[in-house]
């Protein structure tokens, strides 16, 4: 995978399967269905869920430090371990486990490209034993700002008109679906997108069998088209940051930006708050619609970004 | 014939006293358990309106009447869903058969009996509580237009 700029963080299923019984290694399966560890994962892989370990249960917020601590010990998985995610869902939930690792610093975080789908497309082997190591000592780092927007960061943001992201699907980002039946708690109060937000639903980023795409295709979509810059601060959002967190690994590892963060409060906070501004509609509206592109030619096969 | 809230407690008491990796090998085991879609509502899938929106993998549910007033629970749940599809396969074992005003009148604490909440977290769980809402909901229409009389 040598056209990203960190391909490092990227492992085919090849590299996977080689380092299965790798003590350096420890794999660790992330799903939007958790049963689906539980009916096969890869041989000797652990689960980290995102609701039930990474979420704190009380506050909306993840887990604190020393829960983190705890978590990695308890999985065998020491400060120098690789740890490589993968899941469901073209990987977006160990995105999102592997952001929360880079959270607390974890050093070396790695993706298996395609995930569940492509380790299953390429007639691998799945495995319902139990998986257990002995605890392993971890010492976590403080939280990394770096990478975590926190609203009052994003409405400032948005007011300077910096660049933003919106990863959902375009009927969210236009305001038209908001409330989903059956949903009442769930859902946001208000519908739309926040003003200024550029629509890149997030499986632009990803092939059909869950691999991620080239990087000529993603520089393509996000340099030339919508004239995104590398340098430039972004932030990533979605519904409760899951999807974001793949578009984060993304732009971050595989197209080389520098300061990009995921805002993880996304619509269910930002549809939610008093006095924050919304935009409706397929344009992205507010400060920086100035400096917004027309909507990429080539992009438009796919009712999917609205810029 | 035990009712429907009967048939229930009797699957839901599985989960009694299980711990959470239990849990889930039980849902995966009523999830292999959901026979495949027959053949006459693999051709109706395609014309009629039946999948679950809310749900990001695709469910299809069916509830209907046999005409005698018996409830038929008929559900395609994808597998990547392993989750959601034991789930319904737990609700049409306790469903089928049984009249529609009763399956209308199901109680809604099944998920809080089954103890799931811990295992699956909040969001999960309000997604399975669409389901049992949208089936309940099914199955009162039907009883309300007289089809289940």
């Amino acid at each position: 995978m040598p056209d990203y700029v960190h391909p490092e963080v990227l492992v085919s299923t090849d590299w996977v399967a080689e380092h299965l019984s790798d003590p350096q290694v420890r794999i660790v399966e992330s799903d939007e269905d958790r049963a689906l560890y539980t009916q096969g994962h890869l041989p000797g892989a652990v689960e980290i869920d995102w609701a039930v370990d990474l979420q704190c249960q009380v506050e909306r917020d993840y887990i604190d430090r020393a829960a983190f601590e705890k978590l990695c010990a308890e999985r065998g998985i020491s400060n120098d371990t690789t740890v490589v995610f993968y899941g469901d869902q073209n990987n977006w939930w160990a995105c999102y486990a592997f952001w929360v690792f880079k959270l607390y610093g974890h050093k070396d975080c790695r993706i298996m490209n395609g995930g569940r789908k492509r380790w299953d497309l390429d007639s691998r082997p799945w495995s319902s034993e139990r998986v257990s190591y002995p605890h392993a000592s971890y010492v976590a780092q403080e939280q990394d700002p770096a990478i975590r927007a926190l609203r009052d960061e994003v409405l400032k943001h948005q007011r300077t008109g910096k660049q933003l992201l919106d990863v959902r699907s375009p009927e969210e980002y236009r305001g038209e679906r908001m409330h989903m039946p059956d949903y009442p708690n769930e859902g946001a109060i208000r519908g739309g997108h926040i003003p200024g937000a550029v629509n890149v639903p997030w499986p632009m980023n990803c092939h059909d069998d869950g691999t991620f795409k080239s990087a000529k295709d993603l520089e393509k979509l996000y340099i030339k088209e919508l004239k995104m810059k590398r340098r430039s601060p972004t932030i990533a959002y979605c519904r409760i940051g899951e999807r974001s967190s793949l578009t984060w690994f993304v732009l971050t590892y595989l197209l080389g930006f520098g300061n990009v963060k995921n805002y993880d409060g996304s619509w269910l906070e930002w549809g939610n708050c008093v006095r924050v501004p919304i935009a409706k509609g397929g344009e992205p509206g507010g400060p920086s619609a100035a400096s917004a592109s027309p909507p990429p030619a080539s992009a438009s096969p796919t009712p999917a970004v609205h810029a | 014939m035990a009712s429907v809230q009967e048939r229930l407690g009797e699957l839901i008491g599985e989960f009694a006293d299980l711990d959470a990796r239990e849990k889930l090998e039980l849902l995966v085991d009523f999830a292999n358990g959901l026979p495949p879609l027959p053949a006459e509502y693999e051709a109706r899938k395609a014309v009629e309106d039946r999948r679950v929106r809310e749900c990001q993998t695709p469910v299809f549910l069916w509830m209907e009447s046999d005409g005698t007033g018996a409830s038929t629970f008929v559900a395609e749940v994808a597998p990547e869903a392993p989750t959601v599809k034991g789930f319904v396969a737990i609700l049409a074992a306790a469903v089928n058969g049984r009249p529609v005003a009763e399956v209308a009148s199901l109680s809604d604490d099944m998920l809080d009996r089954m103890g799931l909440a811990d295992v699956l977290g909040i969001l999960r769980t309000r997604g399975l509580r669409a389901i049992v809402a949208r089936v309940k909901r099914g199955f009162a229409e039907l009883a309300a237009a007289g089809t289940g009389n």
